[in-house]
């Protein structure tokens, strides 16, 4: 037989296609021919560069969203789209912590009053005169309140 | 199996996950929530990858995918189950390319294969890649769908078989022809790559 022929085997022995007898034979050429144990390697090697060349393969993030969109999923399944799980816990979490703050501002603000402040001011302005020929009143004595007038 | 989809009701807790294809098959039949979606999740990409190689683009390759299971879901409650999903899956997406005259050539130009072949240099990874995607594209595209659905997709005979409608005889005559073809090709531009400019 010649390696033209062992050769058109050669695919199917590399499946494990080939019948027994017909693949004891090959394996007694290729002990002896380089060439076709060559050939084998090489078909052999086809499928790691099949896959090398779609391994780095990128799907698009909202390829399942276009399908189920194309097929009506929603509507023919009338099943609510469910939503996304990891939402729910966030917005728990930041109602939470957004209630925790608003205690610890009541709690350490308390009611509001404005600081006091003292100003200095005229007596002038402190009593006004009943009318404008009414005669000023004496500044109080030491010791003496002004309404003990 | 279809009291196993009642009784479970199929809500989201897990149990798609750990399901096998043709109990996810009759759940989608019965259109169970989440079960189109566990099939999509399982076999998006493969279905991508294979239309991937026999178009050369990844944008023809997503719409072919999304047509195939837009045929899947529209199918599923008519399906047997003679073939196993995944064979059914991938004779949609074959004939889809077969019908599918777009195949765009490779872009890079063979001035790729000249760089320096230092084994196991990132150069040499990326020029096999481009080679292999030229050699894919050279090839006929009967050819090619074998090849694919044997070395990339990993069918059995009688899977390939049942996913092009061909007697078993022709398709290990098909498959050989189309490994010598792709050796062949390989050889030719590899060699064409190494002459000087």
């Amino acid at each position: 037989m010649t390696c033209t022929l062992y050769e058109e085997q050669l695919s199917s022995y590399l499946d494990g296609e080939l019948p027994l007898a017909r693949a004891a034979r090959l394996e007694a050429h290729l002990k002896v021919c380089p060439h076709c144990q060559a050939e084998l390697d090489a078909l052999g090697g086809i499928a790691t560069r099949l896959r090398a060349a779609s391994s780095s393969l990128r799907v698009s993030h909202d390829f399942d969203r276009r399908v189920l969109r194309a097929v009506g999923y929603w509507q023919v399944t009338g099943w609510q789209r469910p939503t996304k799980s990891y939402l729910r816990p966030l917005v728990i979490a930041a109602l939470a912590l957004l209630g925790m703050l608003a205690g610890v501002w009541h709690f350490f603000s308390g009611p509001f009053e404005p600081p006091p402040t003292w100003q200095p001011q005229p007596a002038a302005a402190i009593v006004a005169p009943a009318s404008p020929n009414a005669p000023i009143p004496a500044a109080p004595q030491k010791g003496e309140r002004r309404d003990q007038r | 199996m279809e009291d196993a989809v009642r009784t479970t009701g199929w809500s989201t807790d897990g149990r798609l996950a750990t399901a096998d294809d043709a109990t996810l098959v009759a759940a989608c039949a019965q259109r169970a929530p989440g079960s189109f979606q566990e099939l999509l999740s399982r076999y998006r990409r493969p279905a991508i990858t294979l239309a991937y190689q026999m178009l050369g683009d990844l944008e023809d390759a997503e719409d072919v995918a999304q047509e195939a299971f837009v045929r899947v879901f529209q199918a599923i409650p008519r399906f047997r189950g003679q073939a196993a999903f995944s064979t059914w899956l991938y004779r949609i997406v074959t004939n889809l390319c077969l019908g599918n005259r777009r195949r765009k050539k490779a872009t890079v130009e063979l001035d790729a294969v000249k760089e320096p072949r230092a084994s196991d240099s990132p150069s040499r990874q990326v020029t096999e890649v481009l080679l292999t995607r030229q050699v894919l594209d050279a090839m006929a595209p009967e050819l090619r769908a074998i090849l694919l659905l044997r070395d990339q997709e990993g069918l059995s005979y009688t899977e390939i078989a049942e996913a092009l409608r061909l007697p078993l005889g022709t398709v290990r005559s098909r498959l050989s022809k189309a490994r010598m073809s792709f050796r062949q090709i390989w050889t030719e531009l590899s060699q064409l790559g190494d002459e000087p400019s």
